[in-house]
């Protein structure tokens, strides 16, 4: 009994080995949760830790949005008259768009054909915390496989697109934010419809790159989703543009879009629950590429 | 510390990164409580207590994060490790020895991260998180230091004086 005792204390004395299990034992925990093993105890700890994660969550928006309200008061003000005049502007605008409207919804109603938006179901989550590590950029939402939400859903708000499903487990979900830097989504300004790929830039702003240079991109164009490569719906908003510059390679353009969305603030999103990503890469496959 | 108390201080800790830190981030830097925590908790605890505070910690950190369970554990046991090591060289850590060890600890912590997140199939951009994450993170860190390591040796030294009053002669 004490020589077996002595044998466990000896081992973990030798600095060395014992440096060497921990890391052999980590590297088993990486090894199994990348295989799914680890999967129902995941979602059973995940469970207690999501739960309390909702409430701090809460009560930390909570806090920021009282700090921020007293801050913005000003801005606010300021904001409100240059919204006034922007209106005033935009009425004009809406009535001859109303016009266009009714005009495409008979031609669309002629060729049997309904825009995606309206075909799209949601469900509602809240967020319950933010990526800690911060070296990708991604939410985790309170609602799994249980609500109908699978990998590759996209989720967006009002505002506009915030990402898509990464991980997904029984009661909750990861989302890879539309602003994580290895992240590209199709998308098109809406005035030019000029096409482009957007990505996130490490300072947490987008960056549509690959529009062509005849293409005329203007400060405060909305940039929406294409729809090219079956990730995402076509015409969910990506953002807008603040500034727009010939790429280092000389062949494109490239432009500054900032998300009408704050990130570190999101309280709910909404899910696509009923678009499948279409995979691409069984053609990839077929060429060789 | 008991254990019980070592992991609900851990998953606030966890939790806190995940809900109130975000609010406070300069680009994606922000404090890392869990590595705080843990390196403090190493300072004034023996290795093998400090190698469990290291794989709850990081194992709690991930049920947060997209990265694999085991991923953030890494970094926080050498980061542990390095705290022994350093303490049998010196007859104890000083403020200098903490800070050094705090801002190696944070980029081993997020190196460790990225490259296993790249080895299991992410794709990462070391320098951009280098630059966007890791220094300010660092910064943060250096800052968030001192307040965690006192709450640390505070629990320490109470638990060591119930020890010595509860035992026997």
């Amino acid at each position: 009994m004490n020589g077996g005792l002595g044998y466990r204390r000896n081992w973990r004395a030798n600095r060395g080995l014992f440096l060497f299990v921990t890391l052999i034992a980590c590297a088993g925990l990486i090894i199994a949760s990348r295989a799914g093993l680890l999967a129902p105890v995941e979602d059973a700890l995940s469970t207690p830790i999501n739960a309390v994660s909702g409430v701090f969550n809460r009560i930390a928006l909570g806090i920021n949005s009282s700090a921020g309200d007293l801050a913005q008061i000003q801005a606010l003000q300021r904001r409100n008259s240059e919204l006034e005049e922007a209106l005033a502007q935009f009425q004009a605008e809406l009535v001859e768009l109303r016009e266009i409207a009714s005009d495409y919804q008979r031609l669309s109603d002629l060729l049997d054909y309904t825009a995606t938006i309206e075909n799209m179901q949601f469900v509602t989550g809240d967020v319950i915390a933010i990526d800690q590590n911060a070296i990708f950029r991604s939410i985790t939402i309170n609602r799994g496989t249980r609500d109908g939400i699978g990998i590759g859903m996209p989720v967006v708000t009002r505002q506009g697109l915030v990402g898509r499903v990464l991980q997904v487990s029984a009661g909750a979900a990861r989302v890879m934010l539309v602003t994580e830097t290895t992240g590209n989504v199709s998308g098109r300004l809406q005035t030019t419809r000029a096409e482009g790929s957007v990505r996130g830039a490490p300072n947490g702003n987008l960056i549509m790159g690959m529009i062509p240079l005849d293409s005329e991109v203007r400060e405060g164009d909305l940039v929406v989703t294409s729809g090219l490569g079956g990730n995402f719906p076509p015409d969910i908003v990506i953002g807008q543009v603040t500034s727009a510059r010939q790429a280092e390679n000389g062949l494109s353009q490239e432009a500054q879009v900032r998300s009408l969305i704050n990130f570190d603030t999101l309280e709910f999103v909404l899910v696509v629950s009923n678009f499948q990503p279409i995979d691409l890469s069984v053609f990839d496959q077929a060429t060789g590429n | 510390m008991r254990t019980i108390v070592g992991i609900v201080l851990l998953a606030l800790a966890a939790v806190a990164g995940s809900t109130f830190t975000p609010q406070v981030r300069v680009f994606g830097g922000q404090p890392d409580l869990v590595f705080l925590l843990v390196l403090s908790l190493a300072v004034v605890s023996p290795l093998e207590q400090s190698v469990t505070w290291a794989l709850i910690g990081g194992i709690l950190q991930d049920m947060l994060s997209l990265t694999p369970t085991g991923a953030s554990a890494v970094g926080l046991v050498l980061t542990v490790f390095a705290v022994d090591w350093l303490r049998g060289q010196m007859f104890r850590l000083g403020v200098i020895n903490l800070l050094v060890l705090t801002l190696l600890g944070t980029a081993l912590q997020k190196f460790t991260i990225m490259m296993i997140s790249a080895v299991v199939g992410f794709s990462v951009r070391p320098v951009e998180i280098a630059i966007y994450v890791v220094a300010p993170t660092m910064v943060y860190n250096l800052i968030f230091l001192f307040p965690v390591y006192w709450f640390a040796r505070r629990l320490s030294r109470r638990r060591a004086t119930a020890q010595r009053l509860t035992r026997p002669y």
